[in-house]
């Protein structure tokens, strides 16, 4: 729109007549304008719409009639959804701790390896282009009970018994969270590496000169100067746990969400209302929670994390 | 304080020998600089004194102990980087501070000793500061102060001035040394720039792919090198060497004209004799002294001197003119030396003949 509008001045002579400043500023914006334009169709102007529908009761068969703060009214009154959120948060306050402890302890010792180091970090970064439904698939296998399972087959070598894992409510969620953490381990461990490489090789000489030990360069040289990278995983491993989808819904096809929803995410309970019950209004109303809670717990981790 | 001591130190990695076993002795309180190009082993050599790389063959004392086989915090040294490594996510004062990591003092001991040693290098009124704050100089004055803080057996520097710039580099050359005459700390110095190593130094220690080639004071080296490389290497701009053939008494010049060469025991008649720039001057010299005759191609003024490049029978020879007598572009020059000036170089072995 507005680039049509320059072509034409430019015709005029007053493209020539502009000083450099303006003339970039007008391609800067002309080249800007793509990506905003395909933002504000495709991805702001649905949002709006979502938080529209979030009012409404539409059920895609009959027209949407404005129904206010009924729809919220009826969720916090869902024991579901309580049952939902407590899982959700749970993904959350288990997964990004221990994958990024995990993550970092590979990270940190995968630096120091020669041997291999590129093939190691490839094998790790294996599951992170597998895809979700395929690597649910074979975590289902490893569950199942002997002879099938190969984790029940260990532990009855070791005369442990039987787990139920993914058929038990308390067992399920952790069941469930392995597949999802182990996934985003390579990514995790990438990040990390960078993270390492990028602090000079000197810091490290100068703290052995001045006699730290290797427990104390960690703590106050390493750590402390992979805040960022630190930072940049929590906040997109805690937006991944809080948007857990596809591990929940593929590692249980018959039964989505465990037994009982003892697995089931606030993602999950969002699709079944949209696409099984057909409550589109009452899905928006969902969505516009899940996206309150991401707002809120990036805000504040970036609040926490930020530096002084 | 102390004194230090390599005796036949060899680094190998793998196949590769970087330092063939090399002996030097740095007396207490001595401030040695470690000079040579890229590569020559001089780096290696200090960082196998700080203990951060492992020893291959040989013995490193320091004051007197073997410490082969000493952690580098064992060592009592310090140390400053080229980068400074100093942390970004500390305070100056707790970066100073950090040298003081090992120390059995109080923390009120500690902080004294950090505002003394600020105070020292002028820090005092930045000692809150991040380093992300400071300038270039001054970063690597925290640097200098946490190897100070510790009052250690020696200071180790690897190349400490190469990431400033030219200006700031002459002004912590002078502070370094101030602070060496001051606090009298063993110190060793590693750069590649020969005018660092000429104006700190109590004693130069040439390198050349991982030997010495020749230790002496500043002066020494000036004068009496000892081959074509650390004649060619110590001082600016590059001594002239000019290839000649020996005969009775003297030598003919491949530029035309002959010089006398005292005493001669070159394996063959080919020598190279040796001008510096600053000997060669547009000035008419004793019929003993070297002289060399061309146009001029380039000039560079300096204003304190003005350096003449002329081009005689295809050799490009530099000279030195006073400030303010600028030879002109195509000018026929004659260049003199005196006899006395001139070095003399095997032009086989490279290796010096007899100095003056």
């Amino acid at each position: 729109m507005s680039v049509d509008a320059h072509r034409e001045a430019a015709s005029g002579g007053l493209w020539s007549r502009m000083s450099l400043g303006r003339k970039q500023v007008i391609w800067a914006w002309g080249f800007l304008a793509v990506p905003l334009l395909f933002y504000a169709v495709i991805r702001f102007w649905p949002t709006f719409q979502a938080f529209y529908l979030s009012a409404t009761d539409w059920s895609l068969m009959r027209p949407a009639a404005f129904v206010g703060l009924e729809n919220y009214k009826r969720l916090f009154a869902d024991p579901l959804f309580w049952q939902v959120f407590r899982n959700t948060f749970m993904y959350l306050i288990l997964g990004t701790p221990i994958s990024l402890l995990i993550s970092f302890v590979v990270a940190y010792y995968l630096d120091r390896v020669r041997f291999m180091h590129s093939f190691i970090r490839a094998l790790y970064f294996l599951p992170f282009l597998t895809t979700a439904a395929a690597m649910a698939w074979v975590w289902r296998w490893f569950y199942q009970p002997v002879p099938i399972g190969v984790i029940n087959d260990i532990l009855s070598s070791f005369g442990i018994p039987q787990q139920p894992f993914l058929r038990s409510t308390s067992q399920a969620l952790p069941a469930v969270l392995a597949p999802a953490v182990w996934a985003g381990l390579g990514f995790q461990i990438i990040i990390f590496l960078a993270g390492l490489r990028a602090i000079p090789v000197t810091y490290y000489e100068a703290a052995r000169i001045d006699g730290l030990s290797e427990g104390a360069i960690l703590r106050r040289i390493t750590i402390p100067l992979l805040k960022p990278t630190l930072v940049f995983l929590v906040v997109f491993s805690s937006i991944g746990f809080l948007r857990i989808f596809d591990q929940v819904y593929n590692i249980n096809t018959n039964d989505p969400g465990g037994p009982l929803n003892s697995t089931k995410p606030l993602v999950l309970m969002i699709y079944q209302t949209a696409f099984s019950s057909y409550e589109m209004g009452y899905a928006a109303a969902q969505t516009v929670v899940l996206f309150l809670i991401l707002l809120v717990i990036s805000l504040v981790q970036l609040r926490l994390m930020r530096d002084r | 304080m102390a004194t230090i001591e390599l005796n036949g130190l060899i680094k190998r990695y793998g196949q590769t020998t970087v330092v063939h076993g090399i002996d030097l002795s740095i007396q207490d309180g001595e401030f040695v600089v470690l000079v040579g190009p890229s590569g020559c082993g001089k780096s290696t050599t200090l960082r196998m004194i700080a203990g951060l790389e492992e020893i291959s063959g040989g013995e490193i004392r320091i004051g007197g102990r073997v410490v082969n086989d000493f952690q580098p915090k064992d060592r009592n040294i310090a140390m400053v980087f080229q980068n400074y490594a100093i942390y970004p996510h500390m305070t100056v004062a707790d970066n100073i501070a950090f040298g003081l990591y090992r120390s059995k003092l109080s923390k009120s001991q500690k902080r004294q000793r950090v505002e003394q040693v600020a105070e020292m290098l002028g820090l005092s009124q930045l000692l809150e500061r991040r380093p992300s704050a400071l300038s270039g100089g001054q970063r690597q004055r925290v640097a200098i102060g946490r190897a100070m803080v510790r009052d250690p057996a020696a200071f180790l520097f690897d190349e400490p001035l190469s990431n400033l710039d030219a200006q700031l580099r002459t002004q912590m050359r002078i502070e370094i040394k101030r602070l060496h005459h001051r606090l009298g700390t063993t110190s060793v110095f590693v750069t590649h720039d020969q005018v660092e190593a000429m104006t700190m130094a109590d004693r130069i220690v040439v390198m050349r792919d991982g030997r010495i080639l020749q230790v002496g004071t500043p002066l020494e080296l000036y004068e009496k090198p000892i081959d074509v490389f650390t004649a060619r290497f110590i001082g600016s701009p590059t001594m002239n060497l000019l290839p000649a053939r020996l005969r009775d008494g003297g030598a003919d010049l491949a530029v035309g004209g002959s010089v006398q060469v005292p005493s001669a025991s070159a394996t063959t008649s080919d020598i190279l004799v040796g001008a510096r720039p600053q000997d060669l001057v547009p000035t008419a010299a004793g019929s003993q002294g070297l002289t060399v005759s061309g146009t001029v191609a380039v000039v560079e003024t300096l204003g304190s001197e003005t350096l003449v490049y002329i081009e005689s029978a295809g050799q490009t020879v530099i000279g030195s003119a006073p400030g303010r007598q600028i030879p002109r572009i195509g000018d026929h020059l004659t260049l003199h030396a005196p006899l006395e000036r001139l070095y003399y170089f095997d032009k086989v072995t490279e290796k010096a003949l007899a100095a003056q």
